[in-house]
Order: C-alpha cells, then sequence, then structure tokens
C-alpha cells in the first residue's frame, strides 16, 4: 500500500538526495524515511548509486592533453598582448 | 593574463579543473581521443573569451557551459544525435515514481546486488544512456552541481533538468540490476 506521504517521499527522493528541498520538506520527508522502512530502502538504494556514480570517475588528464593546453595558452596570451 | 587583487587568477584557476573537465569528456564522448580534443577545445574558447567571464561567479560551471556547448556544436554532430525517442517529459517519471515501492526482501536483495557493483559497470551503464540523460547524471553525481547550474550548463529549463535525472538515475538503476542479474547477484523474483 502507497500511502500519501510516500507518494510524495519518493516523489520527491531524488530532491532529497541532491539537496534540493527547502528545509521544511526536508524535514517532513527526512521523518517520513525514518518511519517507513521501504521508502528508507528506496532512499537508500538511490543514495548507494549516487555514491558509485561518483566514485567512478576519477580520470585524470593525460600528459599530453596538458601539454596541449598549455601550449594553446600560451598562443591565446601572445594574442592578448 | 588577467590576474585580480583578490588573488583571483583565471588561468590558474581554470587549468586546475582540467582532470574534472577531461572526466567529464570522457563520459561526454565516450573516447579518449575525441575527450582530449574537446577538453583542448574548451580551454581555447575558454582563454579566448575570458573577458566574459565574471570573476566571483561559479568559474567551473562556466567552463563546464563552453564545453557542454562545443561537444552539443562539434561531436555530436559528428557522432550523428541518436534520435530522441527519451524526449523530455516532465509528467512521465511523476507517473512512474509512485509505483516505486518495493517489498523489503526485494529491496534487500538489490542493496546486497549493488555490493558487487565495480566502477567499470558503472562506467558502462553510464555509457549506454543517452547524452542529455548522461550528461545530468554526472554533472550532478560526480561534480555536484545544482539543478540550477546544471540548468544553465545545459541550456535547458531546471524543470528538464529535474526530469533528466530522474530517468536517467531509473535507467542507470535498471541497468545495473540487469548486470547483477546476468552475474547471478541479484533476482528481480527475490522476497515476492
Amino acid at each position: 500500500m502507497i500511502k500519501r506521504q510516500c507518494e510524495e517521499a519518493l516523489d520527491k527522493l531524488f530532491e532529497f538526495i541532491d539537496g534540493e528541498l527547502s528545509d521544511e520538506e526536508l524535514l517532513r520527508i527526512g521523518a517520513h524515511l525514518k518511519d517507513c522502512p521501504p521508502c528508507e530502502a528506496e532512499h537508500r538504494i538511490n543514495e548507494k548509486i549516487r555514491l558509485l556514480v561518483s566514485q567512478a570517475h576519477g580520470d585524470k588528464a593525460p600528459h599530453q592533453l596538458r601539454e596541449r593546453v598549455l601550449s594553446t595558452l600560451q598562443m591565446a596570451r601572445d594574442e592578448y598582448k | 593574463m588577467t590576474t585580480h587583487a583578490d588573488g583571483f587568477d583565471f588561468e590558474t584557476d581554470a587549468l586546475s579543473f582540467m582532470d574534472q573537465l577531461y572526466a567529464a569528456a570522457l563520459r561526454m564522448t565516450r573516447n579518449g581521443a575525441d575527450a582530449e580534443d574537446l577538453v583542448q577545445e574548451t580551454y581555447a574558447k575558454a582563454f579566448a573569451g575570458q573577458d566574459k567571464f565574471t570573476p566571483g561567479t561559479n568559474l567551473k560551471a562556466w567552463l563546464y557551459r563552453i564545453q557542454t556547448n562545443a561537444f552539443i556544436n562539434t561531436y555530436r554532430k559528428k557522432q550523428r544525435e541518436p534520435k530522441r525517442t527519451d524526449a523530455d517529459n516532465v509528467e512521465d517519471w511523476q507517473l512512474a515514481a509512485a509505483a516505486e515501492h518495493q517489498s523489503s526482501g526485494l529491496a534487500s536483495a538489490e542493496q546486497l546486488a549493488l555490493d558487487s557493483i565495480g566502477d567499470d559497470d558503472v562506467r558502462n551503464a553510464l555509457a549506454e544512456l543517452s547524452d542529455d540523460f548522461r550528461m545530468a547524471v554526472f554533472l550532478s553525481d560526480v561534480e555536484g552541481f545544482a539543478y540550477k547550474e546544471i540548468a544553465e550548463i545545459m541550456d535547458t529549463p531546471v524543470g528538464t533538468v529535474m526530469s533528466r535525472l530522474h530517468r536517467g538515475r531509473r535507467m542507470l538503476r535498471e541497468k545495473l540490476r540487469e548486470y547483477a542479474a546476468e552475474r547471478g547477484i541479484y533476482d528481480h523474483r527475490a522476497g515476492s
């Protein structure tokens, strides 16, 4: 059974996770999540996925790219003068 | 060269975002050579247009916007844009959201399955999303941009950003479930 509070919490779950809610909404939905295990499970799953995504992309710019960009910068400086 | 009294130096500050721009470019173009060209183009445009940047505003967002525009104008054309079957639509994720209250057995099976997901899985899953969804998810989850900033970077209303995020994340989750299921780690019938 989906209650109205569940509906609101599930609807705004991403905004909750992303810190996009007003303080009032944040408190209300936070309180509901504490009381409602199925909604809290959804919350945890989505938060976990967000974490996985944020951790999977630590690529470093290759050395040759850095050199190319620096030489572009030098050309831009020369034009700037 | 533009150095300001408050210690802001356009070039130094802009260069400090190169790793992040490259990581984003990799996600956009899905290939290393194009990603390097894209970052190179981004910096060339940024250096040439640095007078248009207002010190004190968000330099990272400004650079991302240049890069996103460059991607759309150059690479998407080259790659032949996939047709936008997933047209932005605010209503349907709202309708779909209410259905997502699963049994506790299913939820814990999914949580367990997520523990087996590695970086490569996440990258592959993200790569399968369409450009707009992938970029919205990347800008939010990896870069932590606010919806309003993503809207500016992608030049689209905030409602569209929310729709892309919702749908992109739901698809991503579906892909991760599939990967886990393929390895026999996640069974969607569990707990039902």
